[in-house]
């Protein structure tokens, strides 16, 4: 086995154990840790295909920004209900047969997929790049994909008028206050 | 991490010097810390273990580690250690991406019967191509230390510190992702090395089609003079990042007690300590790689330097080495420069308000960011286009 | 294409990771193990801190919805200015080969959307902490 081969391996097999880590720890705060955890996996994952500035912006966005949201959420509510919702009896085993049945067919369709539509042009085009590219990146982004850069800032705008709104609307536990 | 067994173990061997230089960095800055402030405050410090105090380190490291470890019942256990064991990884990765000094060029030599080498030994860890990107993504995982710590020690102390703590880290964040924008955009790489390079030599630019270059050759060409602000955004944020004061709110003796860390004590405490000493020099490092020339000697170039050595009667390899050596040298002076400044400013300025430290965060230093990065810009669209 | 195992830092950012993990896991157990652990054992001891008082600890502590506020635009403005990232490193490049204009203004207006959305918040007292 090659030095690259033994790489891939050896990340994927984390990066997968983190993510089972997820879906089995019984603690809410440990699964969100382990999400951490294959974040990073996922960022190493794509050193090894080169794609630099994804991996940096992976881990600086999801496992640096939107998962400490997370944790820092459920470490703050003991979710002892929520819990208990999600354990024996409350949820009934069909769902959760379902459900794995849904996300088993879903990883096998995406291997089967990867397979047999493989697009040999497209890899060729990266893998011959010569350029940096982060600044590859930076010249697509800014003429092919402009519209959907602009339409990006115009989404986290709305998604920031609407996280004011709904922390600001009355309701819940906190009545009397403004 | 190489091409062959040598230069593997080399590299292996080099991270963990680094690794360990950090660690050992820790102890001197305590002791400086701590004779700088009783110099400033008019008292005398640490001064009868050893000479000068110095020897307070290691009797101070003996007393760490012979303290009793317990944790309370209430604590998480598993992340209640994991914690300060976390606390060191994101510093130490970060740490090893700056380059401290030039490349150690080794030419090819025959050992063992056969054939090793030419190596080129860089002096950091791993050269990063997104290196900026990085070091910015490495060190907002320490966010994680300060909750994991203060969820598992089980202490609402140490629960509202956390908190406190990463909201203030992650708003200092912005400020400091934004004002190393205008850096990169004048360098045009993300490239910590090549960023260093770039500020070699005298200053000069290119504007409206005239090569502008200063007249006396010892003024540098460094970043500073171009992002004077962003300068100043860049060092405060990093300030906050590592949770000094004047922006150490994650502690609060009147209604925190010691923030994130209260439950902990002997060396889980000393490696919060190291971790947040960590921060400090990464910061020191990247003001001096972004803005100061990292390890430039102002008025010689690299090339220079290495030819004049020669002129002295070493041979290109020696000359490799001493130009690593001069420049290593030359990096710490500035390094050290910056991590006095952070003991200074610790020691002179009183602290924020919480309410304070957010408004500083959010509404002015994110806007002056901005006005910097679009000052940027149209200045170089209209110098150059 | 050169192999990634050599090139590439990924192998010493593992080979780091793992030795400080490993480093750090052993000094915890050596000050375990010098440390020692004392005689008194009492309960006072393995309480957490409360002032001297007997410990009252509610986990589920109402906390102000300011640091989930806090936290939700972080993440926002984060992916704002890590999309200025690409743009900063190639602004010269895209001035060289003539397309200077249209991507300064494109950013504007993007940097635009940007400051609306911070004025907004300050506006709307979203970043007030009383």
């Amino acid at each position: 086995m090659t030095a690259d081969a033994f790489l891939f391996w050896f990340l994927a097999f984390i990066t997968v154990m983190g993510a089972s880590l997820v879906i089995l720890m019984k603690n809410p705060v440990y699964s969100a840790l382990s999400l951490v955890f294959t974040m990073c996996g996922v960022a190493a994952l794509f050193v090894t295909l080169d794609a630099f500035f994804i991996a940096g912006v992976q881990i600086i966005v999801y496992a640096g920004a939107v998962m400490v949201l997370f944790v820092m959420v459920l470490m703050l509510f003991d979710l002892k209900h929520e819990v208990e919702a999600f354990s024996k009896g409350r949820v009934s085993g069909a769902v959760k047969i379902v459900t794995a049945g849904l996300l088993a067919g879903l990883v096998a369709g995406a291997i089967l997929y990867s397979t047999t539509t493989s697009s040999p042009t497209l890899a060729k085009e990266m893998v011959t790049a010569s350029e940096d590219p982060s600044k590859q990146l930076g010249m697509r982004l800014f003429t092919q994909h402009i519209f959907a850069f602009e339409a990006l800032g115009i989404l986290l705008l709305v998604i920031a008028v609407g996280a004011v709104a709904l922390a600001r609307s009355k309701g819940g536990t906190h009545h009397g206050q403004r | 991490m190489g091409k062959d067994t040598l230069e593997i173990a080399i590299n292996g061997i080099k991270l963990i010097l680094i690794f360990l230089m950090m660690v050992q960095a820790v102890p001197i800055l305590v002791w400086l810390e701590r004779r700088g402030s009783a110099f400033i405050q008019n008292r005398f410090g640490p001064n009868r273990v050893g000479p000068l105090g110095l020897v307070q380190l290691l009797a101070d490291a003996v007393k760490f580690i012979t303290k009793e470890d317990f944790a309370p019942d209430k604590a998480v256990r598993s992340l209640f250690y994991a914690a300060p064991v976390f606390a060191l990884i994101p510093a130490t990765l970060a740490y090893a991406a700056i380059p401290m000094s030039t490349p150690i060029a080794v030419a090819a030599f025959e050992a063992f019967g056969s054939t090793w080498g030419p190596y080129l030994f860089r002096v950091q860890g791993y050269e990063i191509g997104v290196g900026v990107v990085f070091i910015l993504g490495v060190s907002s995982l320490a966010a994680y230390t300060i909750l994991m710590a203060g969820w598992g020690s089980g202490s609402k102390f140490s629960l509202l510190g956390a908190l406190r703590a990463s909201a203030q880290v992650i708003s200092y964040e912005l400020a400091l992702g934004l004002s190393i924008v205008g850096v990169i955009m004048m360098y045009g790489t993300f490239n910590l090395t090549e960023m260093v390079q770039l500020q070699e030599g005298p200053l000069s630019f290119t504007a409206f089609g005239y090569t502008v270059a200063s007249t006396v050759d010892w003024i540098p060409n460094w970043g500073i003079f171009y992002q004077p602000i962003g300068f100043i955004l860049f060092f405060s944020a990093a300030f906050a990042e590592s949770n000094r004061l004047p922006f150490d709110l994650a502690e609060g003796e009147a209604e925190l007690v010691a923030g994130f860390h209260t439950e902990y004590g002997g060396f889980k405490m000393l490696m919060f300590f190291i971790g947040e000493y960590g921060h400090m020099m990464i910061a020191a490092g990247l003001a001096t790689t972004f803005f100061f020339g990292g390890y430039g000697i102002p008025g010689i170039t690299v090339a220079e330097l290495q030819a004049a050595i020669v002129g002295w009667g070493f041979s290109e390899q020696g000359a490799s080495y001493m130009s690593a050596l001069i420049h290593f040298l030359s990096y710490n002076v500035k390094f050290g420069l910056f991590l006095w400044i952070f003991i200074h400013v610790r020691w002179t300025l009183p602290r924020f308000r919480y309410d304070q430290l957010m408004d500083l965060g959010w509404k002015t230093m994110l806007p002056w960011a901005l006005a910097n990065t679009i000052v940027t810009a149209v200045v170089i669209y209209v110098a150059t286009a | 294409m050169t192999s990634a195992a050599s090139s590439m830092p990924i192998g010493g950012i593992i080979f780091l990771t793992i030795f400080i993990a490993i480093f750090g896991t052993f000094l915890i157990f050596l000050a375990r193990a010098i440390g020692g652990q004392r005689k008194d054992n009492s309960q006072a001891k393995r309480d957490i801190y409360e002032c001297g008082i007997p410990e009252e600890v509610k986990k589920e502590t109402k906390v102000s919805i300011k640091f989930y506020l806090t936290a939700i635009l972080f993440i926002l403005f984060d992916i704002e200015i890590i999309f200025m990232y690409p743009w900063a490193i190639s602004f010269r490049e895209f001035i060289a080969t003539g397309m200077g204009t249209p991507v300064l203004i494109s950013m504007a207006v993007f940097i635009g959307i940007f400051i609306y959305g911070l004025w907004w918040e300050v506006k709307s007292r979203a970043l007030e902490w009383d």
